[in-house]
């Protein structure tokens, strides 16, 4: 089963090989209530030790696909069940340092039975989340 | 007994469900209550929604039959604002909604309830939720299940998105479309929490429903020739048995002297806290009896 919540203590970690890291990935669940196809999440800010990194530059990967925000925008087949998690892939070169870091998640997500001005409901959610390899 | 069939959602255990809960631990909690009927999320609760896998599908029948609940409702959503950039069109609409009818009737449910998308702060369908109906009125005859768009704060009986869907049942003739109520419309005392947040002023001046719409229970009566389900929604019940927002003895007396014999689906939608949904649901199980054991006294009147 999942961790409780959104963000998922295993799956922070590093990208790209040892000592030439390209940047870092977090695990989380599907930041809604149930499934829904790709198109209805608007891409996610991720904040580290108070560094941001704006929705518009990280992907989405799940099961075997990794989609940039404007091809999650557009894709209106693939579906992200409620246990199944995804992970947000943010460019950092060089990675993060083994540790513990706060880590902070805005998820965009958009609800059509939601008044048109308001649908892109943002989802937030911070913790403290352990990188274990450098 | 009474006429009133008792139910829950699994929605209820949003926060424990795929963490602290599987399907089947859902299945134990509701049956234990004494309920007879299950509801779920269709894109959910069901693992590759939309097509499960036989695997699946057998332990859905397992489920079914180990713990002796009944089918009852299944959500769904229409998906309007499809990307950012267009909507949906009456044919991709229609053709989601057949899709979660098909689904529902093979898991053995005898109402959907799809969820359309809105163009107003009053919730206004998109007005072509008409024509994804009524493109589907046929196959839902032949499925044996209802389609049942839910009456939801801060939208309430008396208002035109009511009217438009009593309207639609009264022009079609249909039996396959009918209004599900959602019984947040009569709270009429302000939640504490949304989500997993406490309610601050800010909140409650942006969203004026976290207070109450406060439907006058009595006019349940002159709609429920219409109502095919309702989702007994709840937020909060004390230790003493009281509901801190929903009126139940108006409400439990309007819809049991209207004649209304159908479902009533536990819905809790307080504090989202892992662990707290199961007592609660428990609790409301047992004052939803207790009030129709008392009417059927002729206590509440």
């Amino acid at each position: 089963m999942l961790e409780h919540q959104l963000i998922q203590s295993t799956g922070f970690r590093n990208i790209g090989p040892v000592g030439a890291r390209t940047g870092f990935a977090v695990r989380i669940r599907i930041p809604n209530y149930h499934g829904t196809r790709l198109s209805q999440l608007d891409g996610f800010t991720v904040t580290v030790d108070g560094e941001v990194f704006p929705f518009e530059h990280n992907r989405l990967g799940i099961r075997d696909e990794v989609y940039t925000l404007a091809e999650l925008r557009e894709e209106t087949s693939a579906r992200w069940g409620l246990l199944e998690w995804g992970e947000i892939l943010v460019d950092k070169p060089g990675g993060l340092a083994a540790g513990i870091h706060k880590v902070e998640v805005l998820a965009r997500i958009r609800y059509s039975y939601f008044p048109p001005d308001v649908h892109v409901f943002p989802m937030h959610e911070a913790r403290l989340a352990t990188l274990c390899m450098a | 007994m009474g006429s009133l069939k008792y139910g829950v959602s699994v929605y209820s255990y949003v926060n424990d469900f795929g963490s602290v809960m599987t399907l089947e631990d859902a299945f134990d909690h509701i049956a234990d209550t004494g309920a007879t009927g299950i509801e779920i999320l269709g894109e959910g609760q069901v693992e590759g929604y939309p097509e499960p896998s036989a695997a699946w599908l057998d332990t859905w029948f397992g489920l079914v039959d180990r713990y002796k609940l009944e089918p009852t409702n299944m959500c769904s959503w229409i998906d309007t604002r499809v990307t950012l950039t267009r909507n949906l069109t009456v044919e991709e609409g229609a053709a989601d909604l057949a899709q979660d009818l098909r689904l529902a009737h093979r898991l053995g449910f005898k109402f959907l309830r799809p969820k359309f998308g809105v163009t107003s702060h009053e919730l206004d369908p998109d007005p072509q939720w008409e024509a994804y109906v009524e493109r589907n009125l046929d196959l839902a005859h032949q499925l044996g299940v209802v389609i049942c768009p839910e009456i939801h704060a801060p939208t309430p009986i008396k208002h035109r998105v009511t009217d438009a869907y009593i309207a639609f049942i009264e022009r079609t003739g249909t039996k396959n479309f009918g209004l599900m109520i959602d019984t947040g419309i009569f709270q009429d005392r302000p939640l504490t929490h949304w989500g997993s947040h406490q309610i601050n002023d800010e909140m409650r001046q942006h969203m004026a429903f976290l207070n109450g719409i406060a439907v006058p229970p009595e006019q349940f009566l002159e709609i429920a020739q219409y109502v095919v389900f309702i989702q007994a929604k709840f937020h909060d019940i004390d230790d003493s048995l009281e509901d801190l927002n929903i009126p139940w003895r108006p409400v439990m007396s309007a819809i049991l002297r209207s004649g209304y014999s159908g479902w009533l689906s536990s819905e809790y939608e307080g504090l989202r806290s892992p662990w707290r949904a199961i007592d609660q649901v428990r609790r409301q199980q047992v004052l939803l009896r207790k009030l129709e054991a008392e009417y059927e006294a002729g206590l509440l009147a």
